[in-house]
């Protein structure tokens, strides 16, 4: 059985809400899915799948995004299973039909638009005067679902008769599930796809499917009995409602054409943007794209997302619709590259090493493919938390490649002397390692990975009893692609703990970035993923700055700061203005 | 001179169809494209503030004087020639609520940027959160004050501190001095933080770059950040929009578009 059914604008505003047990709208849930909407900038169509659905911690999500009205359908359930895959995928299909039927997406866009009735405060709410098609529509709604119901309890039968060893499945019960070319292994998987769920809900081509429950158990029989002869009626009137829905969705191309035309979309504006006015403008746009160095899978997610945004939509005044589009790619551009959640570190160092309960190091792990620049950036955060005063220890983790530990030694004896002029190079601290006081060399030698796990322990239990304030971890490179390579990750991740997992990605690689970003992402396991992206060697691409819009389109995972030069003090945050600014020049 | 007369009709023709159809398209458009850049030149009061805190109902109370279920909102609720039925000379304002996820405030700060009469800001919290926690909510109100800071009067600030209903919810003062420690602090941070990148072609041409990221906050205090140097006034006032208890706020409101 599914939680809820909510009917909401994109600006926040809930038109409907539904809930079978009764219970209160769960604005959290509804939230939760809308933020991650937001964040998540690629959404897998997933296989079959009419509707986007979302696995969160706690429940899944299917919705429906309607674009003109900004409309969104969504249906939340505990589980993902088939059953309720199958009933949230009805509920949405009976949803949406009977709103657009009920024509209600018509008088919101009128209350959206200029000409609406307004109230004393000048103003539309978007359901003025839709009372009346509400009420109606929560009736057919609550009617129709309490038929949809039943075919779900069936539809767990035929599971049941499964697990007897059992593969067909009985007539009578494919009419009201609709399971027509469904058959389940011995473990419950589906075998097949199911191409025909489409026309799930399509009553009106079978007749009166509600009045089929000829092989039904008793129990349903009952309920059905229970409904009066209104509930009858009003499920005919339905399924009238819906049928009809269907003819005229056909006719409703029409396109001005001409010089007016050409002159509307070209200087005056004002035109309502049709796919094919797009089409030109998006080649253009993606071809400029890739130019950049974006990766052509994000940049057709781009292109897409314009065309998503502005089909339907009217141009403004004196504008052309490559300038809309343009704007609109801006805007996507920026929502993509911004991060979901702000990140200071300064903050969150202060936090875990200034609390005089438990002390605790502050770890930074780095990752990243052969030589992206992970210990160089590693060293340029070195010397900027030296300059704030913080105690860094800096842990040779790559025990792999030779000259390694050799390489971050002269870095620390580097960061060692910008931060303390009287340091001699080559000289040991008091306790015998490489560095000063502010900054120390952890080092283990060279060996195989669980080497690297062992020197990452022991340098954390070190950093604790020396009261070091930070602890940084270089790791060894490795290829994104080579499965024996990536696995020792997630064990030293798990071992480790680091705050946060840095990956460096070089502004040169291309459109490989996307599988980079994606791989090093997932190689953390399910509980765990990367923090945020180091982009190093930006200086040498001049304005090709697409790796940036390839790694977070892949992961969602933002950018932090951008290496743009040799020396320590070249590390900078990201400004997203700049970046986009950039990419659209 | 019968051929100039004709010409003549010809161009009075022309000029006077271009006209009409100017007019024509002028009066049909509207800004039908959420968050096209047009310069806003309207006077207009803004609602902001994070997620969570109350911001489309409180628009929503605002315009419909009546309590709706909303849910995170993804685009701007925009009321143009919005009017408060208190105001006397029936002043009419734009009125624009801004979502308060993360990723979409850049909408908020092309917005300020692109206003050129803003009439009062109304930042909404939520006060039932722990003054401990505010410095999310801190970076935020900092990044906007930067932004109304620009113009030479500032801009009138509003702390709407939402849901006073709730038993944990905290004094309207006390967020305020919340607030101003934390931007203290904030800014503090800042000034140790590594730069952002700008265009290398920028920094050779010259100091244009330096109005559009301007350290206005900085130079204020020296030691210790306080709103009352700011230009623009920062008020604290309680309510409730859940007990449709924002009165104080309307009032607010009515103060500023009034003069």
């Amino acid at each position: 059985m599914i939680d809820q059914f909510v009917v909401f604008t994109s600006h926040g505003q809930v038109l409907y809400s539904f809930s079978p047990q009764g219970k209160r709208l769960a604005e959290l849930q509804v939230n939760k899915v809308v933020s991650h909407l937001i964040t998540t900038p690629a959404r897998k169509d997933e296989l079959g799948h009419k509707y986007i659905i979302l696995k969160l911690d706690h429940f899944v999500a299917a919705c429906h995004l309607e674009k003109q009205p900004p409309i969104i359908f969504l249906t939340t359930y505990v589980a993902q299973d088939l059953e309720l895959n199958r009933e949230a995928e009805q509920v949405l299909d009976l949803g949406t039909k009977l709103w657009a039927s009920l024509g209600l997406n018509e008088t919101i866009e009128l209350n959206l638009g200029k000409k609406a009735p307004k109230n004393e405060h000048n103003y539309t709410w978007v359901l003025e005067n839709c009372d009346e098609q509400i009420t109606k529509f929560d009736e057919y709604f609550k009617a129709k679902f309490n038929t949809i119901k039943p075919g779900k309890l069936k539809g767990k039968e035929p599971s049941q008769v499964n697990r007897a060893g059992l593969q067909a499945t009985k007539p009578g019960k494919k009419v009201v599930s609709n399971a027509k070319s469904r058959k389940w292994g011995r473990d419950g998987v589906m075998e097949d796809s199911h191409h025909g769920d489409t026309s799930a809900l399509d009553f009106s081509a079978e007749g009166s499917s509600e009045s089929t429950p000829s092989a039904v158990t008793e129990v349903n029989k009952d309920s059905f009995g229970i409904r009066t002869n209104k509930g009858e009626f009003l499920i005919k009137e339905i399924d009238a409602l819906l049928s009809k829905n269907k003819s005229d969705v056909a006719k409703n191309a029409s396109s001005s054409a001409g010089a007016f035309g050409f002159l509307q979309k070209h200087l005056l504006g004002n035109k309502k943007i049709t796919e094919d006015d797009l089409t030109k403008v998006l080649d253009k746009l993606k071809h400029k794209l890739i130019t950049k160095n974006v990766a052509p899978e994000a940049a057709d997610h781009l292109t897409s997302r314009i065309s998503q945004n502005l089909v339907g939509t009217t141009t403004a005044n004196w504008t052309s619709v490559e300038i809309t589009a343009r704007e609109s790619l801006q805007q996507s551009l920026t929502e993509i590259l911004t991060p979901g959640v702000s990140v200071d570190l300064l903050r969150e160092i202060q936090q875990k090493t200034g609390s005089t309960a438990k002390k605790a190091p502050y770890v930074f792990s780095v990752v990243g493919v052969n030589g992206v620049g992970k210990s160089t950036n590693l060293s340029k955060l070195a010397f900027w938390l030296l300059q704030n005063n913080f105690r860094v220890l800096i842990v040779a983790c790559d025990t792999f490649r030779s000259g390694a530990v050799e390489q971050l030694r002269v870095h620390v004896e580097n960061l060692a002397q910008l931060t303390d002029e009287a340091h001699t190079r080559g000289s040991k601290n008091k306790r015998g390692k490489t560095g000063n006081d502010f900054v120390e060399l952890f080092e283990a030698g060279y060996g195989g990975s669980d080497l690297v796990t062992k020197i990452a322990k022991q340098a954390i239990k070190y950093a604790n009893d020396q009261s070091f304030d930070v602890v940084l971890m270089d790791t060894a490179g490795r290829r994104h692609n080579d499965p024996t390579l990536m696995s020792p990750l997630k064990p030293f991740a798990d071992q480790a703990k680091p705050d946060k997992i840095i990956m460096v990605g070089e502004a040169l690689v291309g459109t490989d970035s996307v599988q980079q970003a994606k791989n090093f992402n997932a190689a953390f396991g399910k509980e765990r993923n990367l923090d945020f992206f180091i982009i190093s060697k930006c200086d040498t691409v001049g304005e090709m700055l697409g790796t940036m819009v390839n790694m977070v389109y892949a992961t969602g995972i933002p950018i932090l700061f951008v290496g743009v030069g040799q020396t320590y003090t070249d590390l900078r945050t990201l400004s997203v203005e700049w970046a986009v600014d950039t990419l659209m020049s | 001179m019968f051929e100039l007369s004709n010409a003549v009709l010809v161009s009075l023709l022309i000029i006077l169809i271009s006209t009409a159809l100017f007019l024509i398209v002028h009066k049909n458009a509207a800004n039908v494209i959420p968050g096209h850049r047009v310069l806003n030149r309207d006077p207009t009061f803004i609602i902001a503030g994070p997620s969570g805190s109350g911001k489309t109902s409180l628009f929503n109370m605002l315009t419909t004087d009546s309590f709706k279920p909303t849910v995170m909102s993804q685009v701007p609720n925009v009321a143009e020639d919005y009017m408060l039925p208190s105001n006397v000379k029936s002043f009419k304002f734009k009125l624009m609520e801004f979502p308060g996820h993360v990723k979409l405030r850049y909408r908020l700060f092309d917005t300020l940027k692109e206003s050129t009469y803003l009439k009062g800001l109304i930042f909404v919290v939520d006060s039932t959160i722990d003054p401990q926690k505010l410095t999310e909510t801190a970076e935020f109100f900092y990044e906007i004050l930067m932004l109304t800071e620009r113009f030479p009067e500032g801009v009138d600030v509003m702390i709407a501190c939402n849901k006073s209903e709730s038993f944990s919810s905290r004094p309207p003062l006390k967020i305020r001095d919340a607030l101003e420690k934390e931007i203290g602090k904030i800014i503090e941070r800042k000034a140790k933080s590594l730069s952002a990148v700008k265009k290398p072609d920028k920094n050779l041409s010259g100091h244009d770059e330096d109005e559009s990221n301007p350290n206005s906050l900085e130079f204020q205090g020296g030691h210790d950040f306080k709103f009352d140097a700011l230009d623009g006034n920062i008020d604290a006032l309680d309510g409730s929009v859940l007990k449709s208890q924002i009165d104080k706020w309307e009032c607010w409101i009515d103060e500023r578009s009034v003069n």
